[in-house]
């Protein structure tokens, strides 16, 4: 009897909807302390504070989880973009501007997906390296900002990383509801 | 025993002779030196500091004050503390500033401050300028500015603020005398009196911690929210209060803390009155504000315009009646059914 290989592992499955909260909480309350209003659904900055402390904690420790995974069984093949990838871009581009009706087929993730989770991996630990100095504004008061300065310029960039990070996040939460169901199951059971 | 203690210490005598040598400066240092109360100012001369040359408050001036500039050096080489108010200016051999002519010769800031630092004891940057370039060496820069330490191959002392407070530097050289260096931060700042911040000391913290926020300057609120950058700037200010009286600081007179001790400061905390710096780009300056706006209506408008199009398209029906239709989905919809009729049962 052929065993069907599941199109996310348990392990990834369990990661994803680790961090997948913790970075929308990690929104909400980024949002909320740099301009603090109800809209984000917090009390006080107090609150606010200790939910996007507690999220990133959450969401540095199942991402370098994830980070591990993707290693260990060789899933970064999958993730990253490569020549194929580049050369699929243009048809998934006319397909998704409704310019052909033809779907392009990949063997896992399509192109937007793959630059998606590579611009992820590259802004979550940015947006680490600028948060710890506003976390601990003693113990890393020069660590990263040594190139700008004090922790303003950090600040800065720490905002405009996750609002990068929220506007790709976005497009991700779009696509996995209208794109495909069945893909959308695969993250839940792990089949499609 | 003061004498006995600072030579355990390690300081070098009681009263050190000191240089106070102005470079691209307003004076607002000096001036707020002279505010120290306690010890004031005549104090400071008379029991602290043997006081060699000050750029603006000696009687000497021209080749008379210069000389007693060279005597210092001469007589007492390794032994004196040298304060740079100001930063350095670099571009055209340093002529953007000129402390003196000798001989016919301009003798510049650049000059002085390279010639002087070597020798002395300790070298004490006075004032953001000096400590981090501040607002001379803002944008675009016409002098070349640059911070003391930028010319110095030494470790200096920063001791910043726009102006400093008195008790900084007067705590800073009472320390230098009495005790020898003091703990420094990684920005070389005495942690004495930089060494937590603003923010943290403030009287107004349970305002932050409670959400309640000015809307404008003035109110008794906490200034977080109209650009306050007590978070990300370290002094004491809310314990030590200005000036020599100890009487009011920025955010108890109801306007935000512009974040004039840090080293980025004054081009990376403006605007003074916005949470963030702005952003600058090839042909563009905007705020960070309106970099996310910008963010969220692109992100909105091409969502919604996918949408519609998919909408529009038959694409989203087509996503859904296969997805429903499929294998899983059958199965579910099949257990549902049967459940559906138990119950009825």
């Amino acid at each position: 009897m052929k065993i069907e290989k599941p199109r996310h592992s348990m392990i990834n499955r369990l990661l994803h909807w680790t961090y997948a909260p913790a970075v929308l909480a990690a929104i909400a309350s980024g949002f909320y302390i740099h301009k603090p209003s109800p809209f984000w659904g917090f009390k006080s900055m107090d609150s606010a504070r200790k939910t996007h402390f507690i999220s990133t904690y959450i969401l540095a420790f199942s991402y370098l989880a994830r980070f591990y995974s993707a290693l260990w069984d060789k899933n970064y093949r999958e993730l990253l973009p490569s020549r194929r990838t580049l050369a699929a871009l243009p048809g998934f581009v006319k397909y998704e501007l409704f310019l052909t009706k033809k779907k392009p087929e990949f063997p896992k993730y399509n192109p937007g997906q793959k630059f998606l989770i590579t611009s992820l991996a590259i802004l979550l630990p940015l947006l680490g390296v600028t948060g710890l100095p506003l976390y601990a504004v003693d113990a890393w008061q020069k660590q990263p900002p040594a190139v700008t300065g004090g922790l303003n310029p950090p600040r800065k960039i720490h905002y405009l990383t996750g609002v990068a990070t929220t506007a790709l996040i976005a497009p991700h939460i779009y696509f996995s509801v209208t794109d495909s169901l069945a893909k959308l199951k695969s993250i839940f059971t792990g089949y499609k | 025993m003061k004498k006995q203690e600072a030579e355990e210490n390690g300081a070098a005598e009681i009263r050190p002779p000191v240089i106070f040598l102005g470079t691209n400066t307003c004076a607002g240092d000096m001036f707020s030196l002279l505010n120290s109360l306690a010890p004031g100012y005549r104090e400071m001369l008379t029991d602290l500091i043997d006081c060699r040359y000050n750029y603006l408050l000696m009687a000497a001036e021209g080749e008379m004050a210069l000389n007693a500039l060279e005597e210092t050096v001469k007589q007492f080489s390794g032994r004196y503390i040298l304060v740079v108010e100001g930063s350095v200016p670099t571009r055209s051999n340093g002529l953007y500033c000129v402390i003196g002519y000798k001989n016919g010769r301009a003798v510049t800031a650049l000059q002085a401050v390279r010639e002087l630092g070597p020798g002395a004891r300790y070298v004490v940057a006075l004032g953001t300028c000096a400590a981090f370039g501040g607002p001379y060496a803002a944008a675009p820069n016409p002098s070349g500015s640059v911070p003391v330490q930028a010319v110095l191959d030494r470790p200096v002392i920063n001791v910043p603020g726009c102006p400093v407070h008195p008790d900084w530097i007067m705590g800073t050289l009472a320390h230098l005398v009495l005790y020898g260096e003091p703990e420094l931060d990684d920005f070389n700042r005495p942690k004495l009196f930089y060494r937590e911040t603003i923010h943290n000391l403030c009287q107004r913290r349970h305002y932050f911690d409670s959400g309640i926020f000015a809307s404008k300057p003035g109110e008794p609120w906490c200034m977080y929210k109209i650009g306050c950058k007590g978070p990300v700037t370290h002094a004491d200010c809310p314990n030590r209060q200005w000036s020599g009286e100890h009487l009011s600081w920025p955010v108890k007179a109801n306007t935000p803390c512009i974040g004039c001790t840090s080293p980025e400061f004054p081009e990376g905390d403006m605007p003074f009155f916005e949470h963030l710096p702005d952003v600058k780009l090839p042909g563009i300056r905007t705020t960070a504000d309106g970099v996310g706006k910008a963010a969220g209506i692109i992100t909105f408008l091409s969502i919604g315009a996918h949408l519609a199009g998919a909408i529009l398209t038959g694409r989203l029906a087509h996503t859904f009646k296969k997805g429903f239709s499929e294998k899983g989905a059958g199965k579910i919809k099949d257990s549902l059914r049967k459940l559906l009729r138990k119950s009825v049962s």
